[in-house]
């Protein structure tokens, strides 16, 4: 009479795990917090990119032709500058109208002839490094027209002079960049974790206190129940997570940051599995810690365990130095709040992160089977609070 | 037919549950009534297998029974349990669907069962919106989304107002059908009246069980009379028949050694009866004594 016909059931656990989705999709919590992280990624992103490029144009009055070609000379000198200073060149009939232009604020400054070469003529000070680049300039392409008016080759005469710039640690300009996006995962997966991991242990414990357990725990089996909590908001997390990351590339690319996507690329990347993989092993010990809570007032205390295992790699992740780092990164679910911050700041050896993955996933199996048993034997004890280790050891009823 | 063998649990030294049998019937409604703290809730969460007993089985169709058969089963517990910020509609598909109802018959299922109680223009509502009267109406209707095979519902009319009553006692005469249905209650006048079969606890202990009519037979037959302009005292020097009570001109008695034929003859040679009677024993009597 009951027994379903037709095409074979959804699983259980999916269905549990849908309504999981649906109700942290809906839940106000989520939203907001995604909205603050997303705003907090673009943001980043563009205050990067105002920091590490910002550039600015002088206008130069010059006077009919004395000035050919030296602006523009300028303007190749400072073209490849961090803060690039362009410059452009405004034609005026003579000096004073190009001090009345100067004056009056239309240009930034003049270059005007003078009877041994030129002057910089500005309003109140010159920026240093347009001045800088004029004079070079100035320099420059006048030595050339006096070289080729005396019919002298100043390419043969400058000979040995050239003086080229090598850096050894071509890293050196990336090294804002990659700690802040090392302490920029471990923050998100820190918040990410907790925000996740209390919304388990609550939806747990409120089954408990609203009684709607008994029902379940007669409808299906109670490892189902679980199944489908950790597989549901694992996924909605991981779905935050790729958002996130998918963010960060898309903002770094739009505001062109191209090379700072191009340090990051390997570490978001890696960010993904191991965030997954972390989230995950404590998915089911979240669910214990609401499992083993009386009422919504004891997860303060049923949590701490988890806050405190949470908190110890981010504080290592965000603080440690390189030699306890590489240890920690490699031990499991550890790792996965490590590792990430370490493949931000530099390479990381192929075997470590295999070691990291491999060791984690293991403690994965471990820690969800063990949580299972553990939420099976005491999600329907209602009433009080029970220990960990209490829980540890007893049995379904 | 569901049929509970030698149950009995214990909690560290106390015998909750005292070696219960009994066999509920398909298509009859038996009712399980006892005292607060008689074990009705324990026997009926270890029918449900949401507890194990520490010895005794349940037997389904004369075979011990499995966990897949019990999640076919309706269960509404003693503690009411349901999604507080949930809504309604969503919370019965969701259980409709837990017991692999597919998505669209869960839907239509948990409409009707909306309509059924009067609740289809909340069924977007949050459960804990609803009054508590109305909140027992879907968790009834939890209990029933799926089909289920046989009904165990704790105390399902604790709560409700005399109309929420009668809604539901038809909603039961019309899922239960050819179910066996099992169903607890303080209630013996709501027992009465829905009942084919009784069980009653005392102590963790089966102290009756049977068909109702069965029960109430097996007490002492009592007979009311009523007579027209005379005190019925007389009826006190009758041989054969002990007055249990007289007010008036009515009283009420009970045969010991005449019959029924001949009370009838014996106020009829005296004349001026108005009214003889058997009278049904209540099963609020019937509970008091097995339950003493």
């Amino acid at each position: 009479m009951s027994t379903p016909t037709g095409t074979s059931p959804t699983p259980i656990w999916r269905v549990v795990a849908q309504r999981e989705i649906d109700t942290q999709l809906r839940s106000k919590a989520f939203r907001i917090s995604t909205a603050i992280m997303l705003l907090g990624i673009v943001g980043l992103t563009i205050a990067l990119r105002l920091l590490g490029g910002q550039e600015s144009t002088a206008t130069v009055a010059v006077v009919g032709d004395s000035a050919t070609g030296i602006v523009a000379a300028a303007d190749d000198l400072t073209e490849g500058l961090d803060d690039a200073h362009r410059l452009e060149e405004r034609r005026v009939a003579d000096t004073a109208a190009a001090e009345q232009a100067v004056r009056d604020g239309d240009v930034d400054l003049a270059l005007l002839p003078t009877a041994d070469g030129f002057e910089l003529v500005g309003a109140d000070s010159l920026d240093p490094v347009v001045s800088q680049a004029l004079t070079a300039a100035v320099s420059q392409v006048v030595t050339q027209r006096n070289a080729d008016a005396d019919g002298v080759d100043l390419a043969a005469l400058a000979r040995g002079t050239s003086v080229g710039e090598r850096l050894l640690n071509t890293d050196v300009e990336d090294a804002d960049l990659r700690s802040s996006a090392a302490f920029f995962f471990v923050l998100v997966f820190y918040a990410t974790a907790v925000t996740f991991g209390s919304a388990i242990a609550s939806a747990v414990v409120t089954e408990k206190e609203s009684r709607v357990v008994e029902i379940l725990a007669a409808a299906v089996p109670i490892r189902a129940l679980l199944w489908g909590k950790v597989i549901g908001n694992s996924a909605v997390a991981l779905g935050q997570v790729a958002l996130l990351v998918a963010t960060t590339a898309i903002s770094l690319a739009a505001t062109g940051n191209t090379d700072a996507l191009g340090t990051l690329a390997p570490a978001l990347g890696w960010y993904v599995p191991f965030f997954l993989l972390g989230f995950v092993a404590l998915a089911g010990v979240w669910s214990v810690a609401g499992s083993i809570a009386g009422r919504t007032q004891d997860l303060g205390a049923t949590t701490t365990p988890i806050n405190l295992l949470l908190f110890a790699p981010y504080l290592l992740a965000v603080s440690a130095g390189d030699q306890v780092k590489e240890t920690a990164s490699l031990l499991p679910v550890i790792s996965t709040m490590v590792m990430p911050s370490r493949l931000a700041e530099g390479e990381v050896p192929l075997w470590q992160l295999g070691v990291a993955l491999g060791g984690t996933a293991l403690a994965t199996v471990l820690l969800v089977r063990i949580s299972a048993r553990v939420y099976e034997a005491t999600v329907l004890r209602t009433g009080r609070r029970i220990g960990y280790r209490e829980a540890l050891w007893m049995r379904a009823d | 037919m569901l049929e509970v063998l030698g149950l009995t649990r214990v909690f560290g030294d106390t015998t909750v549950v005292d070696d219960v049998s009994f066999t509920v019937a398909p298509g009859r409604v038996t009712g399980f009534v006892g005292a607060n703290g008689a074990g009705k809730t324990t026997t009926m969460r270890m029918l449900m297998g949401v507890l194990a007993p520490t010895s005794g089985q349940v037997r389904w169709h004369d075979a011990p029974i499995d966990a897949a058969t019990r999640r076919t089963f309706g269960y509404m517990p003693e503690e009411r349990g349901l999604y507080p910020r949930m809504r309604l509609r969503d919370q019965l598909v969701y259980f409709a669907r837990l017991h692999g109802i597919g998505a669209a018959d869960a839907g239509a299922r948990a409409d009707a069962l909306l309509a059924h109680f009067g609740l289809t223009d909340r069924a977007g509502d949050l459960l804990d919106e609803l009054s508590l009267g109305n909140q027992q109406r879907v968790q009834v209707a939890a209990a029933l989304v799926h089909r289920p095979q046989a009904l165990v519902l704790d105390e399902p009319f604790s709560g409700l107002d005399p109309l929420a009553v009668d809604t539901m006692i038809d909603l039961l005469r019309t899922e239960a059908g050819d179910l066996p249905l099992l169903f607890s209650s303080h209630q013996l006048d709501l027992v009465e009246r829905l009942c084919d079969d009784l069980v009653i606890l005392a102590a963790g202990r089966v102290v009756a069980a049977g068909p109702v009519a069965e029960l109430r037979g097996s007490g002492p037959t009592r007979y009311r009379v009523v007579l027209e302009g005379q005190d019925a005292g007389w009826l006190r020097d009758l041989r054969g028949v002990v007055v249990e009570d007289v007010d008036g001109t009515a009283a009420q008695v009970v045969l010991d050694g005449l019959d029924a034929g001949a009370l009838t003859r014996a106020v009829l040679d005296r004349g001026g009866l108005r009214e003889l009677a058997l009278v049904q024993p209540r099963l609020s009597e019937i509970f008091r004594e097995v339950a003493r």
